[in-house]
C-alpha cells in the first residue's frame, strides 16, 4: 500500500497554510452522511503540495440533505468550485441495511428506485444551483447477507440492491459533464473492508473510514482534483536499462536482458510496458530518457521479439550519454510540453535525485528496487487523469510520433525549402460548420503563439459569427506525408462595409508554424476579398507576452501601417508559397 | 516510553510538549474533542502495536488512564521525568 502521512499530521500542516503564499486557489467542499473530519483538510494540503490553496467547507454532520436544498446554507455560501458528496450504504438502506428480506423483491426494488430518484434530484438541484463539479461516492455493496450463501439465488436481494443502485447513478451521469461518480466500492475493495471500517471508531464517533485511510481517501479524491485544476500530467519519461527490461543492454547484450515470458523477471517488465502502452493509447505521451549507445538500444526497441513498447509508441527517444537533465530539458522543448507535466522513471537513484534537485516540476517517481513492483507503482498513480476523454487525446500519441518524423526528416534536409517541400502539405480551408465549430472555439481559447488578436470565444460565439451575414468564419486542415494534423488553423473576417474587411481572429497552432500555412491563409484572405469587390484587408496585431511569432505577420506579407492597423491592398501582389497544395471545398 | 507518549499527544492535539502532563485531558487541552480522542488513540495504537477494546477507549478520561491501559497491554511508562 501507498504509505501516507498520519491523519493528524495533515490536520496540523493545514492550520499552517495561507493563502498569500499561493498564487492560485480553489474552493472545495466535503459533504456526506457519516463524520467527514480531517478530510479537507487532508486535501488542503494535498492541493498546497501542488501549489494551489485550497478554501475548504466540511457539511454538518449528516446535513447533506439541508446544505443542499437551502438555497441559504453555508454550503452555497461557500460557493464551491469542486464538492465531495460522500454517502454510505448504511445511511441509504436504514433498517434494511439488518433487514432485508422484512419487505418483498418488490417492495425493495421500489426502495431502491425511491432512494436513486431522491439522490439523483438531489444532485441535480445541486448541479443547477451551483457551477460547481460535484463527485459523488458510489456505494460499498455488503459482503455479508443474513442469508449467507444463498444471497445469491434471493431475487432483488441485499447484494442486488446496492448493486442497482450504483449501476442507475453512473447511467444517469454518464453524459453529465460536471458530475462524477466515484468508485467508493473500488476503493474499499483495493484497500479491504477491514482496513477502511473500523467498528470501535464507528461505535465511538459515527466514523465510518478509518481515520487511518482518510489520507489515502483524500489521495484518491485528488484523482478528480487534479484534471480539473488542470494539475495533471500527459507525457511519461523513460529509462531503458532495468526500467523497460531486466539489465543493461551495453552489458548483457540483446540475448541477456531480461524481457521473456518464461522468466518471472521478464514478466515484471513485459506488464509494466503493456500498462504504460494502454495509456499511451489513450492519450499519454511516452519518451526515452536514457544512457546507452543509441544503435544497441534500438535495436532491443525495434527487434526484441518481446518488447511491447515499439518505436513508433514514442515522441522522443534521447538515447546518448548526455545527462539525464539536459536530455529531459530537450523532450520538454521538443514534444513542446510543461516540465510539469512530465513523470519521470527510472531505476537509478543517483539519476532521480540528480532530477529531482534541478527540476523538482518533473514527478520523478520513486521506484521500488523491486521489478515487480513497478506496475502497482504506475497504477497507483493519480497524475495521469483527465476529466474527457477526446478523439484527441486518442490520436495524441500517434500525431507526437509523426511530428517526430517530421523533425527528423528536417535533421536529414539541409535545405529548409527541400524539406517542405518533401513533407508535401495539403490544405484544405472550410466554412465553419456543426463538426468544427466546437475545435475552432478550443484552438481561440488554446492558442497562444502565433495568435495576432488572442481574442478567446466559446462555441455560442463561434456559431453566431459563422450564422450572421457580416462575419466569415473559416478553418484551415492541415495534412502531409506523416499525418493528419487535423483542424490546426482559423480566422475569423468582419465584412465592415463594401470596400473594407476586418480580420478579427487569425490564428494556427504552434504544431504548424513555420511551414507557409499562415501565408495560404492570408492568400485565401485576399482572393476572397477580391473576388467579393473588396479594396483593402486591415487587421490588427495585439501584443501579448507569448505572441512574438506572429509579430512580423503582416509586415512580412507587405502590409502597412496606418492607425494602428495593418493594411493590404487587395490589388497588390502577395508572396504565395508553392510547396503547399490547396485541396479544394467539396 | 513517557516521552514517547507525551509526543504523540503533543503532535495529535498540536500542542508544545511541556504542556503536557499525566493530567492532561480533554478539559485541559483546548482541541482533545471527541474526534482527536480517537486519533489520538490510533496514534498510541500504531505506536505500540495494541489494540484497545471500546470499552477502555471510553474509560481513558486523561492521559493517567491512558498509561493504566498500556500497562494492560504489557506496554510500561515509566513515571519518570519528562524530558
Amino acid at each position: 500500500m501507498s504509505s501516507e502521512k498520519k491523519l493528524s499530521f495533515f490536520i496540523n500542516e493545514s492550520k499552517s497554510l495561507t493563502e498569500s503564499n499561493f498564487e492560485k486557489n480553489t474552493r472545495i467542499a466535503v459533504i456526506g452522511s457519516f463524520t467527514l473530519n480531517g478530510l479537507a483538510e487532508t486535501l488542503q494540503v494535498k492541493c498546497a503540495e501542488l501549489k494551489i490553496f485550497s478554501h475548504i467547507f466540511t457539511g454538518g454532520y449528516n446535513q447533506y440533505n439541508e446544505e443542499i436544498l437551502n438555497p441559504k446554507s453555508n454550503l452555497y455560501s461557500f460557493k464551491p468550485e469542486i464538492c465531495f458528496l460522500l454517502l454510505d450504504t448504511r445511511t441509504i438502506l436504514g433498517d434494511l441495511f439488518f433487514n432485508p428480506y422484512d419487505i418483498s423483491n418488490n417492495d425493495r426494488k421500489n426502495f431502491i428506485e425511491t432512494k436513486f430518484n431522491e439522490l439523483a434530484n438531489l444532485i441535480s438541484y445541486f448541479s443547477e444551483q451551483s457551477q460547481c463539479k460535484i463527485i459523488i461516492s458510489n456505494f460499498v455493496a455488503p459482503t455479508y447477507s443474513p442469508y449467507g450463501i444463498v444471497e445469491s439465488k434471493t431475487e432483488y436481494g441485499l447484494q442486488k440492491m446496492i448493486t442497482d443502485l450504483n449501476s442507475k447513478l453512473l447511467d444517469k451521469f454518464k453524459n453529465n459533464p460536471l458530475v462524477f461518480v466515484f468508485n467508493f466500492n473500488g476503493f474499499v475493495t483495493n484497500h479491504g473492508q477491514n482496513n477502511i471500517f473500523d467498528y470501535r471508531q464507528y461505535y465511538l464517533g459515527d466514523v465510518r473510514v478509518s481515520l487511518e485511510k482518510i489520507p489515502h481517501l483524500a489521495n484518491e479524491l485528488m484523482s478528480y482534483v487534479k484534471p480539473i485544476l488542470g494539475k495533471n500530467r500527459k507525457c511519461i519519461v523513460l529509462d531503458l536499462d532495468n526500467t523497460l527490461w531486466g539489465g543493461i543492454i551495453g552489458e548483457d547484450g540483446f540475448n541477456g536482458i531480461k524481457l521473456g515470458h518464461n522468466d518471472p523477471i521478464g514478466k515484471s517488465y513485459i506488464e509494466f510496458q503493456k500498462h504504460l502502452l494502454s495509456l499511451h493509447k489513450r492519450g499519454i505521451i511516452l519518451t526515452v530518457n536514457s544512457k546507452n549507445n543509441f544503435d544497441d538500444a534500438m535495436k532491443v526497441i525495434r527487434e526484441h521479439p518481446n518488447m511491447v513498447l515499439r518505436e513508433e509508441n514514442f515522441a522522443c527517444l534521447k538515447i546518448n550519454w548526455n545527462d539525464k537533465v539536459s536530455n529531459l530539458r530537450e523532450i520538454a522543448q521538443e514534444v513542446n510540453i510543461g516540465l510539469d507535466s512530465m513523470v519521470f522513471f527510472d531505476d537509478d537513484q543517483m539519476n532521480r535525485d540528480f532530477v529531482i534537485s534541478a527540476i523538482p516540476e518533473v514527478l520523478t517517481v520513486e521506484m521500488p528496487k523491486d521489478p515487480s513492483q513497478y506496475v502497482p507503482t504506475l497504477l497507483k498513480l493519480n497524475d495521469f487523469n483527465i476529466t474527457k476523454i477526446t478523439e484527441e487525446d486518442k490520436s495524441r500519441g500517434k500525431m507526437y510520433v509523426e511530428q517526430r518524423k517530421r523533425t527528423e526528416l528536417q535533421k536529414s534536409t539541409n535545405d529548409f525549402n527541400e524539406y517542405l517541400k518533401k513533407l508535401d502539405i495539403k490544405l484544405s480551408i472550410k466554412n465553419a460548420n456543426e463538426f468544427s465549430i466546437p475545435r475552432i472555439s478550443q484552438l481561440t481559447l488554446k492558442t497562444n503563439q502565433f495568435n495576432l488578436t488572442t481574442r478567446r470565444y466559446q462555441e455560442e460565439d463561434i456559431l453566431k459569427f459563422s450564422s450572421s451575414d457580416d462575419k466569415i468564419v473559416e478553418c484551415v486542415k492541415v495534412s502531409d506525408k506523416f499525418g493528419d494534423n487535423g483542424i490546426t488553423g482559423t480566422y475569423i473576417i468582419i465584412k465592415k462595409n463594401n470596400e473594407e474587411w476586418i480580420i478579427d481572429t487569425f490564428l494556427l497552432s504552434c504544431r504548424i508554424i513555420g511551414r507557409g500555412i499562415e501565408d495560404i491563409m492570408m492568400n485565401q484572405i485576399i482572393e476572397k476579398a477580391k473576388t467579393a469587390g473588396i479594396k483593402r484587408i486591415k487587421g490588427q496585431f495585439i501584443p501579448t507576452e507569448k505572441n512574438k511569432p506572429a509579430e512580423n505577420f503582416y509586415k512580412d506579407l507587405g502590409f502597412k501601417q496606418e492607425d494602428g492597423f495593418w493594411v493590404f491592398n487587395t490589388n497588390d501582389t502577395i508572396k504565395k508559397p508553392e510547396h503547399i497544395e490547396m485541396v479544394k471545398n467539396e | 516510553m513517557s516521552n514517547k507518549l507525551y509526543e504523540i499527544l503533543s503532535q495529535v492535539f498540536n500542542v508544545d510538549i511541556s504542556l503536557i502532563n499525566d493530567q492532561s485531558s480533554p478539559e485541559t487541552i483546548e482541541s482533545w474533542d471527541s474526534f482527536h480522542g480517537l486519533a489520538l488513540i490510533d496514534a498510541i495504537e500504531m505506536e505500540f502495536n495494541i489494540q484497545f477494546s471500546i470499552s477502555e477507549i471510553t474509560d481513558i478520561k486523561n492521559v493517567d488512564d491512558i498509561k493504566k491501559h498500556l500497562k494492560n497491554h504489557s506496554v510500561e511508562i515509566d513515571n519518570g521525568k519528562k524530558f
